[in-house]
Parts: structure tokens; C-alpha cells; sequence
């Protein structure tokens, strides 16, 4: 890998840029790096700036990360969809090969934090090539560590190591493929002795040196990454080699987790790290090869059980205790269970094990006072990463599986213990009434739960005297964390909650809202927002269905709303809350239920508008931001309906900040700039202020429609102007103008749903003698693009489309419009793409929109009546009936799921994706409210025909129904009690 | 939602290792049946059938003249050193005997032989090793060859029988001995001779898959199929076995070939219509790896007459070790070809009824492995027809499911997991996510089976863990009234979806994302 001395220099002087303090000396600097990017031997001269010791080292790390990114960005991956459009940008297959060639020992060489960096590019080539296109990369780094092996040298095994387990981290979360195993065999073939050579060569190492921390450091981070090596090579079977050397593997394992180290070791955190890999281990193998496991199964846990009751200095024994009670849980939820079955065993796990991992610890105080998002994300959500209290929880109902009355009596004593102990010292024991509770709700029975639960107490009793009391004492804002853990019992329980009672804690807990302490508040929050979500299951007299209604109603929490509401502004202004989601939320949801009038109104909007305005300068949090229009869409959507002299007061306060979204272009909020705007539209009166008529020329852009997450939005919003004022709509040329839009979104795939929106809904709203001039032009223009494009998707589009012309406007205007383009065009597309296509329409209200057109054309289009088109009817028949059978078959499920199947994809971390606005209204209507059931209108529309002209429709219907849907049609007669005569 | 808010399909597996995997949602391979063996082996061979490998022969075969010579004719087992230099010392006498000439050197030469073989097969631990050393390998092939006597060459194919039985670098050092080994199994040689030298080469076979290919290569298949055809029952038992483990793989050539050989399959069906368990044993097995290992021969298998003999061989023994490869073979013929839930086990027929209570017996043993395999033929007949699942789902079997979907090992969990989701959808054709059958779908949670699945998605097994995510979805999906998202709440299901929330593996995460999402995101709680 040769590249000029004078190209590294230059490339040295451009990174030593970067980061001057002068901005424009940097912008030339990103420029000329960016510009070379394209050349060839780019990628190289960074490795090779990375590596030269005669370079400065700044300038060598920032090319590292460069260097990284680069191959981040730009290797080539095999790409099964876009074979062509990958290779533009990708690194030159040369460059790759001499990186692939090089990077390993350039990697081993360099200093620790361009190690680091160049590890990462490994990793990433390593993603895309290994094994299969980088077959000298195993070897090498075998042969490497042997090297290091020899001499002794940890530091380069270490590097080494870790390069390896990046390659193998693959086989730990990937799915069981060939594919997999064919590369897992490889690297088992390649790596498995090696890596036994080392996990045992440095062990004994281990074992005989002295006990200098800083010498053993490097020891322990040996042994652990050898641990999460096995882990990986584990994952997807047992392999054969490591069956036949379990003894080995499992004897050191059993070591260090029974081998206390000297304190300043242990102080240092490698053992517990290195354990704590082992018990991951220990987890895997009992959970999957427990077979085979069985017989080492005693020992650790005894060893793994010692451990957690030894005392320790290690600054790590928290994650170590994690990942310990989870290798305990899994045996006590095994076919082993009984080795914890005995009252003293049982016992123990409790006073040594579960009850000390319960209490408060100090870095749970640290982590409730200074990273708030993080506690409530472990504490209450449940996240990936468990806290050590729901670990040591999970045991006892791991324990209870088996032997619930035994936990349940040990649970119980050990809760009026920690009661009793708080009420002999309420100043010194909050821990313990904390852990009480943490404890009750840990295993609780859910209401109309199958398992899991394990009742303790007497809960109502429980409630009674011990949660009530701390949301009703006078030193409210004292001991923080112990109220969190109450509103926490709060939510938990809340559907046991009589109603009246809850209403009448109401008022005590909105006064936590206001709690200075972020978790305290935001607890408060949930709760409320909890609450008022909760249903009651209504049996239905006589029947077996059950209905769902919610138990808070507005009439019931309306008179508290004003303080809630208030509570909540006062919240979002404390530190760190600003956009605290939780807050938001609970606000959506009272302003979505409760009715609410006068000054609280204008407060409240202001107020949203106002943080709307904030968060514009840097949106960075969706979740605060999707609550935050919800509550703007709640507010306009309740209160301007109740009294619509407020709209004024919306459009006053919400124009600036909406004008402000689009004129800067904050494009993840458009789709709620749009909803909010149609919500207005709607509840405002014509004629429209000369703003709304602006908007709507917005409406009338290209570019506005180019964002397919803004188009259901938009086509709320032209919508909600079509009904407003659809003389408008002839004005000004508008009409014109959206079919051009119209042409260009239909001519891309990519776009063609929007195109398909956009005229729906101009049919949906607009008379036929505004539509009639230009209804041939969109034909046309649909013909023609359907000569090139005849996907499923687009046909059926246009069946749709086509049907609700039909419905509209008639079946007559339907064919004599498209015959237009051209004689008897009507007949063609109906046999080539109407009839073919009817059997695969999606969705309900699309189904029942086509079967309806499609039978309307049945009965009484003149073309479809004629005889000559007896087969073309039959047929059209035939697909309607297909199609209702295909619907019966697919059951209730599809239905619900169809009628918004195209405006609704939620994606969590958005970047621009259309979000629907619950409170702002709902986006579909039913344009055929006259026709209840489309087969009842199938067939006595059938028999009103046939009786005109008896005998007729009989043979066809002989000759052109496929048998089986002949049948289905009689049922369907049969049920409806109709006749085809 | 049609499409759009469905879990993101798992990438399309492989049809060697799918489930017939109805409760997939996705809309990929509705029908594919999972085969029991992987294309590609990571782990160890099964322990079941490596137990019975490699075999030592203690006593002359039966139909030998010799039985009566060998009573009273013990080894005595002295000290491990006598026997070593007993051992030194026949090898010595044996290359002796070869270069002596004239009268009484035939009978010279047999009697070195058969102080070998005594030495051989009557010690507890065969002195394979010294033997070896002492040079008895190259030895023996010499009295392997061809128009030597019969007793000549079924002493010295015993001799080398035990030594296969030896240790893996033991049993390698016959590779010299192979091909006359092989030379004799054929029609030329006396049943004996044969069966002898078929014992030999199922030891060698026995050790991996290397002498396997070497076997092969050298025509092993054909002379022990045609001997699998004989009459006389050990003969054909002996040479089921060495086929079995000739057979093993991972290399589909072999079954493919055997199972073109005329006569085989009306061998298989003789042998398991014989009252000898023994034979059927071996023969049984057979079968596992025809099933295992080739299309064909499933499906010449299932429009035999097999499939009845092996359920009601499942049916009526108590003897495990039959019992195991019936129910494999069975599990076989179910997950690879269609045809067999399709029109063998049609609900109605009583095979189709023998077969549910045999499987039933099976899921009710304590023995973990039958738990397994019934498990896991149970879930492939699951996949099938409405009628299936509702035989089995009103059937003893759903409750024992349930149970062990508690309470088994990891193994078995998963494989009534697999069942119990099979029984509760119907596919919907290739493009739509599965139809939920509500009734079975609501009893089988109702009978406790929810905790279950939501310990799957907890599992550390990636596979289980999406088993469990597919079941939670069907229960939100298509729990009457609604209710699914909130029985998957009560029991912590939300807590076990979270922990996918950044995991690595994005068809999971995507999955479970969209799940709480779906059914616990914004719109949850609204009307």
C-alpha cells in the first residue's frame, strides 16, 4: 500500500483544519476532503494517514474516523434489490482489496484510540465480506494471536479478541438460516481451538501471577471477551467441539466465579465484568443445552448463589447481580426447579438473595435526581436492560411458578416486616416501606390473568392504609422516590380502583404533578393519563359478545380538568421537563376527554402555541411533539365545536407558528401543519380569510404533493376546502392546476397513490359539471400510463377510481366519458382489468365501493345489458361474487384493518412519516351510507333485473359463473330470500 | 392495516429446516414442513443413535456351527498386563502362522485367529489397542483375501469387527482392510461370511462421516442393501444397522441411491410387519434416514405401506428402543411430504385416530426424547387441514401441550409452542397474514397457555423468542372481543416485547415495535 508522502501531508494539513476555530478555514478544509472523497485511493491514503507515526496524531484520529465512515457509507454491500443504484457511490473493488489486505495489522500497530476507530471499519467491511469474501481474515488473526500468545503479550491478544468478537457477534441475534450455519461452521472450524488455547493459557496465567491490578487488567478483559466469544459461537447450537470440551470451559468458568481476588483487584470492576459474562454463559447453556449442562447445574449454582451473598468492593456487582438471579431464575423456572424447592433453600433466596437486591440502592438515588428519562425508562417501562429490583422480582415469580403458596407466605412476612420497620423509624426506613411496595406490585395478580401473579396481601386493605396515606400526607413533597414507587401502585392497580374513590384521590394526586422531582411528576402524569383511559367490559344481555366502554367520561373529570391542566403548564415550565413526554401526553388526553370553556381555553392554547413555537427552533423529541399537536388538534377540535366564535382565536394564534412551519420548511411537521389547518378549515365559515386562500395556492404546488408522508394530510385539507368552497375551485384556474399536479405525481410508482388521493377525493367532493371538461383529459392520461404500468396496485387504483366515478356520477357518465377517448374503450378495460382485477380489491370500504359500482353497472349500464355482452356481464358477475367469498374467507381481522390501510403507518423515530392526529377528527366516510350490505344489494338488485325480463339471466349466469361461485351466489340468494327468476 | 402494519416477515427459511409453519404471519411459506436434520450440522451426531454406533461382537452369530465349541471357553480377565501380553503374543502366533507351510498350516492359521478373536471379544475391554500395535491390522487383510475358507474369513472379520468398535483412530486404521471387507459382503460369499463383514463395516461407517464417504466410494451401499433383502433375520437386522449408519449423511447421494434399489422397500415392509422387535428396530432406522435425507424416498414412503405399520408399531410396544425410531421416521414422513397429512392421516380414517392416541402415548412419557418428537410431529399434522387441528385441539393433546409448554425443558417447549400455534390459524392463502381460529385461540389461553408463550419471547433462542412474538400477535389480533392486548398486558407481555426495543436483530425489533405500537401505542385507549 504505497501512497505519496506529499498526499499525506496535504490530506494531515486538511484534518489539522477541521478543526480550526476559523469557520471558513473549515469549510474549505470539509470541501477539499469531501471533493478528493471521489477519488480513487481515497479510503487508502486515510488508512495509511491513520497508521504514519511520523503524522501528528489529532490529524491521524480524525482520519480514522473518516476512514471509518468511509467504509461505513461506501463498501460494497450485496444488495438483492438494487443491484445497480449501490454502485455509484461505493469504494473502488481495488481499494477494498488492499484495505482488506492491510487493515488487520495496521490495527494492531496503532495507538489505542486509533484502534479503536479502525476496529469499527473492520467491522463494517467485515459485515458485508466475512467469511465468505474475505477468506484470509480468520487465519490471520489466528495466526496473530498465537504470535501474541508466544510472547506473552495480552494487550495485542486483547485487540484481537475483540476484532473477532465483532465478527462474531453476528451468530448471537441472527435467525437460524443455512446461511448462518454454513458461516458459523467456518468460523468454528477456524477459531474454536484457538480460542480454547487462549481462554486456558491465559487462565493459568491468571491463576500464577501476582496480584498487581494493573498487570491484571488486561488478564480479565482476555478472559471475558474469550467468554463472549463463546457466547456467540454458542448462540445457534451447541457445536460439537465445545460439547467435547465442556470440562474445560466450565471448570474455569466455576473459578472465577468462585475465586475472590484480592480487594484492589476486585475494586477494579474486571472480575465482576468477566463474571458477569460467564453467567450469560451459564444462562445460555441452561436455557438451551441443558441436557448436556445438567451435570455441571449444582455447582454453579451454588458457586453463582455464593456469589451473590458475598460481600464486595467491586464497583460492578450490580450488573453481575443482574445477570446472576437471571441464570438463578431460569433453573427455578426449569425442570430443575426443585433444587430451590425446600422451605430453608427457599428461604434463603429470599432473605439473601431477593430482599437485599430490592432496596434502593445509592446509584438508584443518583440516577433519580440526575438522569430522570433513563429511571423511568428502567424503572417503569421495563427496558433491556433490567434494574436489579425487577431481577430479583422475577425470581420469586420465577419461584412461585412452582411453589406458590411457600413464596407467597415468605413474601408476606417479609411485607409487614419492612411495614413495621417503617413505621417504627418513618424518618430512616422510607427504604424499606419502598421495597414493600415495590415488592406487592412485583406480584401482583392482574385482574383476569391466567398466572404469574402471586396475591400477599390483601390488596384493598393494602391500598387503604398504605398507599392513600402517602398521597394524602401533608409532607407531600418529601421522601421522592418513595411517592414515585405510590404512583407507580397507583397505575398498576388502577382498574381495581373503584371509580368514585379514584375520583376523589384525584385532587391529591394532581398536587403531585407539581412535585420538583422529574420522576415524581412524570409518574403523576402517567397515572392520570392511565386512568382516564380505563374501560369497563360490558357484558352484552343474551349474547356472548362484550363491549368495552370507557369508565371516565367528560361530565366526570371536568370539574378537576382546570387544575390538571394548570398543574401540567406549571410542569413543563421545571428544568428538564420541558419536553417531557409524559407531561404532553397526559395533557392530550384530558383536553381530548374532558370539556373544558372561557379563560383555561385561551390559556391553554396559548400556551401550546407557545412551546409549538420552541420546539420549532430544534424539534429533537417526536414523541412530545406528536402529543403536542394532539393536544392543539383536542383543543380546537372540543372546544371550537362547542362554541365557534373561538375558531377566530385558533386562526389568531395558530397562523404564525403554522406559516412558520412551512415557510421554513420544518418538514416533519407538515402532516401536522395540514391536519391542524383542514381542522380549521372545517370549523370555519365561508368566506374563507384571505390566509385560508393563501394555504390553499400552497395546496395547489407540485412540491407540496412530492412528500408522499404530507399526502394524506393534504387530501384532508383539500377536502375540507372542496366542501367548503367548491366554487372555488373554478376560479383562478385551480381546477387545471391540480390535474397537472395530478399528471406528475401518476407518471412515478412511487407517487401514484397520492395521484389516485388526490382525484378520489376531488370526486368524492366536486359536482359533475365541474369535473366534466376535464374528465376525458384524466382518462386519457390514465389510459395511457396503464399501457406501461399494469401492477396489482395500479389497476386496482383505477378500479376504484373508476367505481366511484360510477357511484358518483352514475354508470352512464362513467362509460360515455371514457368512450370518449376512444369507441368502446369502456368495454376493453372492463374485460381486460375491471373483471380480472375486482377479485383482488383490499379493504372494506373499497370493497364495498367496487361491488356496488360494479353491480349498479350490472343492472343498469345499457352496455353491460346488451345482449352481446352476455359473457362480459357473466363474468363481471362472476368476479363480484369471487370477490365476497375471498372476503368471507379472510374473515373479521382484514376488515377492520383495510379502510385506512393507506394513510396510516406509524413508524416509531420518525423521520417524515405521516402521523395521524387522533383528535383531530377521522379521515374516511362512507360514501354509499345508502347501501348497508353489498350482497343483500347484489342479489335483490339481481331479482328486481330479472324479473323485468324472466328467463333471461338464468343460462348466462349457467354458462359464465365458474360453479363454485354460481353456488356461493345461491347461498347468498338463499339468505338474502331472493330470486334470480 | 392489510399489509402495511404487520410484524416484517422473517427472511424466508430454508425448507430443510421450517416448521410446517401455519401460525408464521408472514406470507412466505405457509406449507413448508421443517425436516428434522439441519443441511448443515453445527452440533454433535444425536446421542441416540451414537450410542449404538459402533458395536462389539461377544458371541459367534447365530446359525454359526462354532456355538457350541465357545461354551466353558472363557477369557479369564486377569490383569490388564496379561491380557496385553496374551494379546502381543497372538498377533505374533497369527503372522506366524501365515508364513507356515504345508499340512496342518490351514488349521494352524485358524486357531492363531481364533485365540485373537477370543482375546478380542470375550474381554471386557478389548485389547484393540495393543493388537494394533502388535501389526494385527495388516495381518488380518491378508487373510481377508479372496478363497480363503469360510471360517478363515469370518474369524478374522470378527477379529476385525471388535477392532472397529475401538476408539476413532482404531476403528481408522481398517481403511487398509476396506475393500475386501467389502468384496465379502456380496452374493458370493456364505450369509455368515457376509453378515460378519457387514458388522465391520458398520462400525467403520459408525465412526463419522469421513469413513462414510470412503465406504461409499468403495460400493458399500449395494452388497448391504441386497443383504438388508435376506431372509434370515440377524442378517438382515445386521445389515439394517450398518446401513443406517452408512446412511447417516450429511451427504443426501446415499439415501438417494438406496433407496432406488429394487427390493428395499418391500424389505422395510416385511421387516416391520415381523413380530422381531429387534429387526424392526434397525429397520426403523433405516427409515429415519431415508426421511431424513431425500425427497424421493418420502415420497415412495408415504404411498406405502409404512406409515401404518410404523404408527401402529407406535401404538402397541413399550420398548423404547423401537419406540424412538418409529416415532422419528414418523415425524419425518409428516414434516417432508404433504401427501401424508393430506391423505394418509385423513381425519376419520382410524390410522388417523391411532396415529393421535399413539402420539398422545408418546407425549405422555417420561422419556424426553419421545416427548420431543411426538411434539414435534404433532405440531407438522397442526399444520394441516381445519379438520386437523380440530381433531387434535379437541383431543388429550391440547391440555399435555399446555402443560409443557409450562413446564419442559427448553427443547420441547418450543415444539408444543410450534403446536399449540399451529392449531390456532388457518393459512390464508400465499399473500395474506393467517386466518385466527377463535375458538381453539381463546380455549387454549383460557387453559393457562399465555405465561407460556410469553416466557418464549423472554428466551435467550431467537427462534423461540419470534414464536412467542408470532403467538402474542394472533392473541391481540384475535382474542374475542378485544381483550387480546389486554390478557398480553396483564401477564408482563409488553415488558417481554420491550426488550426488543433495540435489539439487533431489526425483523425482531421491527416486529415487537410494531406490536406495542400497534396495540399499546396511540391510539390504545381510544375508541
Amino acid at each position: 500500500m504505497e501512497v505519496p508522502p506529499e498526499m499525506l501531508d496535504a490530506l494531515a494539513g486538511w484534518f489539522a483544519q477541521t478543526l480550526s476555530p476559523d469557520a471558513a478555514a473549515r469549510r474549505a478544509a470539509e470541501q477539499s476532503l469531501s471533493s478528493a472523497a471521489s477519488s480513487p485511493g481515497f479510503a487508502l491514503a486515510l488508512l495509511a494517514l491513520a497508521s504514519s507515526p511520523r503524522h501528528d496524531l489529532q490529524a491521524r484520529l480524525a482520519a480514522s474516523v473518516y476512514f471509518k465512515n468511509e467504509l461505513r457509507r461506501r463498501w460494497p454491500k450485496p444488495s438483492p434489490d438494487s443491484p445497480d443504484d449501490a454502485s455509484d457511490n461505493n469504494l473502488p473493488a481495488t481499494d477494498c482489496a488492499i484495505v482488506k489486505t492491510h487493515i488487520l495489522n495496521l490495527l494492531l500497530t496503532a495507538p489505542p484510540l486509533i484502534q479503536s476507530q479502525l476496529s469499527e471499519a473492520l467491522a463494517a467491511a467485515a459485515a458485508a465480506d466475512f467469511p465468505a469474501k474475505w477468506d484470509s481474515l480468520l487465519p490471520s488473526i489466528v495466526a496473530s494471536l498465537g504470535t501474541a500468545l508466544s510472547t506473552g503479550d495480552v494487550p495485542a491478544a486483547n485487540s484481537l479478541l475483540a476484532a473477532a468478537a465483532s465478527l462474531f457477534a453476528r451468530f448471537r441475534n441472527a435467525f437460524d438460516t443455512n446461511t448462518l450455519r454454513i458461516d458459523l461452521k467456518y468460523c468454528l472450524e477456524g477459531f474454536a481451538a484457538p480460542l480454547l488455547e487462549v481462554f486456558l493459557s491465559t487462565s493459568r496465567r491468571l491463576h500464577s501471577s501476582a496480584a498487581n491490578p494493573l498487570e491484571l487488567r488486561p488478564v480479565f478483559d482476555c478472559l471475558r471477551l474469550c467468554s463472549e466469544i463463546f457466547h456467540s459461537l454458542n448462540s445457534v447450537d451447541l457445536p460439537e467441539f465445545f460439547e467435547d470440551h465442556m470440562r474445560e470451559w466450565m471448570t474455569e468458568f466455576r473459578a472465577f466465579l468462585t475465586t475472590s481476588y484480592p480487594p484492589p483487584v476486585e475494586a477494579d470492576g474486571a472480575p465482576d465484568a468477566l463474571r458477569a459474562a460467564v453467567c450469560d454463559n451459564l444462562q445460555l447453556y441452561m436455557e438451551k443445552y441443558e441436557e448436556e449442562f445438567r451435570g455441571y447445574l449444582k455447582e454453579f449454582v451454588e458457586a453463582v448463589w455464593g456469589l451473590l451473598m458475598a460481600p464486595t468492593v467491586s464497583p460492578s456487582r450490580g450488573q453481575l447481580a443482574v445477570t446472576a438471579i437471571r441464570f438463578l431464575t431460569t433453573v427455578a423456572e426449569s425442570v430443575h426447579h426443585a433444587l430451590f424447592g425446600t422451605p430453608d433453600a427457599m428461604k434463603q433466596i429470599c432473605d439473601s438473595v431477593v430482599v437485599p437486591n430490592l432496596r434502593l440502592r445509592d446509584e438508584d438515588e443518583e440516577s433519580f435526581e440526575v438522569n430522570w428519562v433513563e429511571y423511568v425508562r428502567r424503572d417503569a417501562e421495563g427496558s433491556d436492560t433490567d434494574t436489579l429490583r425487577r431481577a430479583a422480582c422475577r425470581l420469586l415469580r420465577g419461584l412461585a411458578a412452582n411453589y406458590r403458596e411457600q413464596v407467597a407466605a415468605l413474601v408476606s412476612a417479609q411485607v409487614q416486616q419492612m411495614l413495621a420497620a417503617y413505621a417504627a423509624d418513618r424518618a430512616n426506613n422510607w427504604k424499606e416501606k419502598d421495597a414493600a411496595i415495590y415488592l406487592v406490585i412485583a406480584l401482583m395478580q392482574k385482574p383476569g390473568a391466567t398466572g404469574g401473579g402471586t396475591p400477599v396481601v390483601d390488596m384493598e386493605s393494602f391500598f387503604a392504609s398504605v398507599i392513600v396515606p402517602e398521597l394524602q400526607a401533608a409532607d407531600w413533597q418529601s421522601e421522592p422516590m418513595l411517592k414515585a414507587t405510590v404512583l407507580r401502585f397507583l397505575k398498576e392497580f388502577k382498574d381495581q380502583i373503584p371509580k368514585a374513590t379514584a375520583l376523589a384521590l384525584l385532587p391529591s394526586v394532581t398536587r403531585f404533578l407539581t412535585h420538583e422531582s422529574n420522576v415524581v411528576h412524570s409518574y403523576a402524569a402517567i397515572f392520570i393519563e392511565n386512568l382516564l383511559i380505563t374501560k369497563d367490559v360490558v357484558q352484552v344481555p343474551g349474547a356472548s359478545v362484550v363491549t368495552r366502554t370507557s369508565r371516565y367520561v367528560a361530565a366526570d373529570i371536568s370539574s378537576f380538568a382546570q387544575q390538571i391542566i394548570q398543574s401540567l403548564s406549571t410542569a413543563l415550565n421545571y428544568p428538564d421537563s420541558y419536553e417531557n413526554p409524559y407531561l404532553m401526553k397526559c395533557l392530550m388526553r384530558v383536553l381530548g376527554i374532558a370539556t373544558i370553556a372561557g379563560q383555561i381555553v385561551h390559556e391553554i392554547t396559548a400556551r401550546l402555541v407557545g412551546i409549538l413555537m420552541e420546539v420549532c427552533n430544534n424539534p429533537k423529541n417526536p414523541d412530545f411533539n406528536h402529543y403536542l399537536f394532539e393536544s392543539l388538534a383536542a383543543v380546537i377540535g372540543k372546544a371550537g365545536e362547542q362554541d365557534p366564535a373561538l375558531v377566530p382565536l385558533f386562526e389568531a394564534s395558530l397562523f404564525p407558528v403554522l406559516q412558520r412551519i412551512l415557510v421554513e420548511d420544518i418538514s416533519e411537521f407538515w402532516p401536522y401543519a395540514f391536519q391542524i389547518f383542514a381542522q380549521l378549515v372545517n370549523l370555519s365559515q365561508p368566506p374563507l380569510s384571505q390566509n385560508y386562500m393563501q394555504l390553499f395556492g400552497v395546496l395547489l404546488s407540485n412540491a407540496t404533493w412530492d412528500r408522499p408522508p404530507c399526502v394524506p394530510a393534504l387530501v384532508r385539507l383539500l377536502r375540507a376546502f372542496l366542501r367548503k368552497i367548491p366554487n372555488e375551485l373554478n376560479q383562478e384556474g385551480r381546477l387545471p392546476n391540480i390535474l397537472v399536479i395530478f399528471r406528475s405525481l401518476v407518471s412515478r410508482a412511487s407517487t401514484e397513490d397520492s395521484a389516485f388521493y388526490m382525484l378520489n377525493t376531488l370526486v368524492q367532493n366536486v359536482g359533475f359539471d365541474t369535473m366534466s371538461p376535464h374528465i376525458g383529459e384524466i382518462w386519457s392520461t390514465l389510459f395511457t400510463r396503464l399501457q406501461t404500468r399494469q401492477a396489482v396496485k395500479f389497476v386496482n387504483s383505477l378500479v376504484v377510481l373508476m367505481s366511484l366515478v360510477s357511484v358518483k356520477y352514475g354508470p352512464g357518465v362513467l362509460v360515455s366519458s371514457v368512450d370518449t377517448v376512444q369507441p368502446s374503450l369502456f368495454t376493453t378495460i372492463l374485460q381486460r382489468f375491471w373483471i380480472p382485477n375486482l377479485k383482488l380489491i383490499k379493504g372494506s370500504l373499497e370493497i364495498k365501493l367496487t361491488t356496488v359500482a360494479s353491480t349498479k353497472l350490472l343492472c343498469e349500464s345499457a352496455v353491460l345489458l346488451d345482449a352481446a355482452a352476455a359473457q362480459t356481464w357473466g363474468k363481471l358477475l362472476d368476479s363480484i361474487v369471487a370477490l365476497f367469498s375471498r372476503t368471507d374467507q379472510d374473515g373479521a381481522q382484514e376488515q377492520n384493518d383495510g379502510a385506512d390501510a393507506a394513510d396510516s403507518q406509524r413508524t416509531s423515530g420518525y423521520s417524515v412519516s405521516f402521523v395521524r392526529l387522533q383528535y383531530a377528527g377521522k379521515s374516511e366516510d362512507d360514501l354509499l351510507k345508502e347501501v348497508n350490505d353489498p350482497k343483500q344489494f347484489l342479489v335483490t338488485s339481481l331479482a328486481s333485473l330479472s324479473a323485468q325480463s324472466p328467463g333471461r339471466f338464468g343460462p348466462v349466469i349457467e354458462q359464465h359463473v365458474d360453479p363454485a361461485n354460481k353456488g356461493a351466489l345461491l347461498q347468498l340468494c338463499a339468505a338474502y330470500n331472493a330470486n334470480i327468476v | 392495516m392489510a399489509d402495511g402494519n404487520n410484524p416484517a416477515p422473517p427472511p424466508a427459511a430454508s425448507p430443510l429446516q421450517s416448521h410446517r409453519y401455519a401460525i408464521k404471519s408472514s406470507a412466505h411459506n405457509t406449507a413448508a414442513s421443517r425436516r428434522r436434520e439441519q443441511a448443515v450440522a453445527i452440533g454433535k451426531e444425536r446421542r441416540e443413535a451414537l450410542m449404538r454406533a459402533k458395536r462389539v461382537c461377544r458371541t459367534p452369530l447365530s446359525g454359526s456351527n462354532e456355538s457350541a465349541i465357545e461354551d466353558g471357553d472363557m477369557v479369564i480377565d486377569d490383569e490388564k498386563e496379561g491380557l496385553e501380553t496374551r494379546t502381543a503374543q497372538a498377533v505374533q502366533e497369527l503372522k506366524s502362522s501365515l508364513s507356515s507351510q504345508g499340512k496342518g498350516a490351514q488349521k494352524k492359521k485358524i486357531e492363531a485367529l481364533r485365540a485373537l478373536r477370543r482375546l478380542l471379544s470375550q474381554s471386557e475391554v478389548p485389547p484393540i489397542e495393543v493388537a494394533i500395535k502388535a501389526g494385527a491390522v495388516p495381518l488380518l487383510v491378508q487373510f481377508l483375501s479372496f478363497g480363503s475358507s469360510d471360517e478363515q474369513l469370518l474369524e478374522t472379520a470378527w477379529c476385525l469387527t471388535n477392532i472397529a468398535a475401538g476408539q476413532p483412530e482404531e476403528t481408522k486404521t481398517l481403511l487398509p482392510a476396506l475393500p475386501l471387507l467389502i468384496a465379502h459382503l456380496g452374493e458370493k460369499s456364505s450369509t455368515l461370511v457376509a453378515e460378519q463383514c457387514a458388522w465391520a463395516v458398520g462400525n467403520v461407517a459408525g465412526e463419522g462421516s469421513d469413513l462414510r464417504s470412503t465406504l461409499l466410494a468403495q460400493g458399500a451401499l449395494l452388497p448391504l442393501a441386497r443383504l438388508m433383502l435376506s431372509n434370515k433375520g440377524s442378517t438382515a437386522r445386521t445389515a439394517a444397522w450398518a446401513l443406517s449408519n452408512l446412511i447417516k449423511g450429511p451427504d443426501p447421494k446415499a439415501v438417494n441411491e438406496l433407496i432406488k434399489i429394487e427390493g428395499v422397500l418391500n424389505a422395510i415392509i416385511r421387516d416391520l410387519e415381523k413380530a422381531d422387535e429387534e429387526l424392526a428396530t434397525e429397520v426403523a432406522w433405516v427409515v429415519v434416514y431415508l426421511s431424513a435425507l431425500s425427497e424421493k424416498a418420502i415420497s415412495l414412503i408415504v404411498r406405502s405401506h409404512v406409515p401404518q405399520l410404523l404408527i401402529a408399531r407406535l401404538l402397541a410396544s413399550e420398548n423404547l428402543q423401537l419406540l424412538i425410531p418409529v416415532l422419528r421416521g414418523l415425524g419425518n414422513l409428516v414434516a417432508g411430504d404433504g401427501y401424508m397429512v393430506d391423505s394418509v392421516l385423513i381425519v376419520g380414517h382410524s390410522i388417523t385416530d391411532q396415529a393421535l392416541s399413539s402420539l398422545i402415548k408418546c407425549l405422555k412419557s417420561d422419556n424426553r426424547v419421545l416427548r420431543k418428537e411426538a411434539s414435534w410431529a404433532l405440531s407438522n399434522i397442526a399444520a394441516g387441514s381445519f379438520e386437523h387441528k380440530k381433531l387434535i385441539f379437541t383431543s388429550e393433546a391440547t391440555p399435555l401441550l399446555i402443560h409443557l409448554l409450562t413446564s419442559a425443558q427448553f427443547d420441547i417447549r418450543k415444539e408444543a409452542a410450534y403446536t399449540l400455534g399451529n392449531l390456532c390459524v388457518v393459512s390464508a392463502g400465499s399473500t395474506d397474514p393467517p386466518n385466527i381460529i377463535t375458538e381453539h385461540l381463546a380455549s387454549i389461553i383460557n387453559g393457562g397457555a399465555l405465561p407460556g408463550f410469553v416466557n418464549l419471547v423472554r428466551s435467550a433462542d431467537i427462534e423461540s423468542a419470534r414464536l412467542g412474538l408470532q403467538f402474542l400477535e394472533l392473541v391481540m389480533r384475535g382474542y374475542p372481543n378485544g381483550q387480546g392486548p389486554a390478557l398480553v398486558e396483564r401477564q408482563d407481555g409488553i415488558d417481554a416485547m420491550e426488550r426488543f426495543q433495540f435489539h439487533e436483530n431489526e425483523a425482531m425489533r421491527n416486529m415487537a415495535n410494531g406490536l406495542v405500537d400497534k396495540y399499546f401505542g396511540e391510539d390504545y385507549g381510544l375508541e
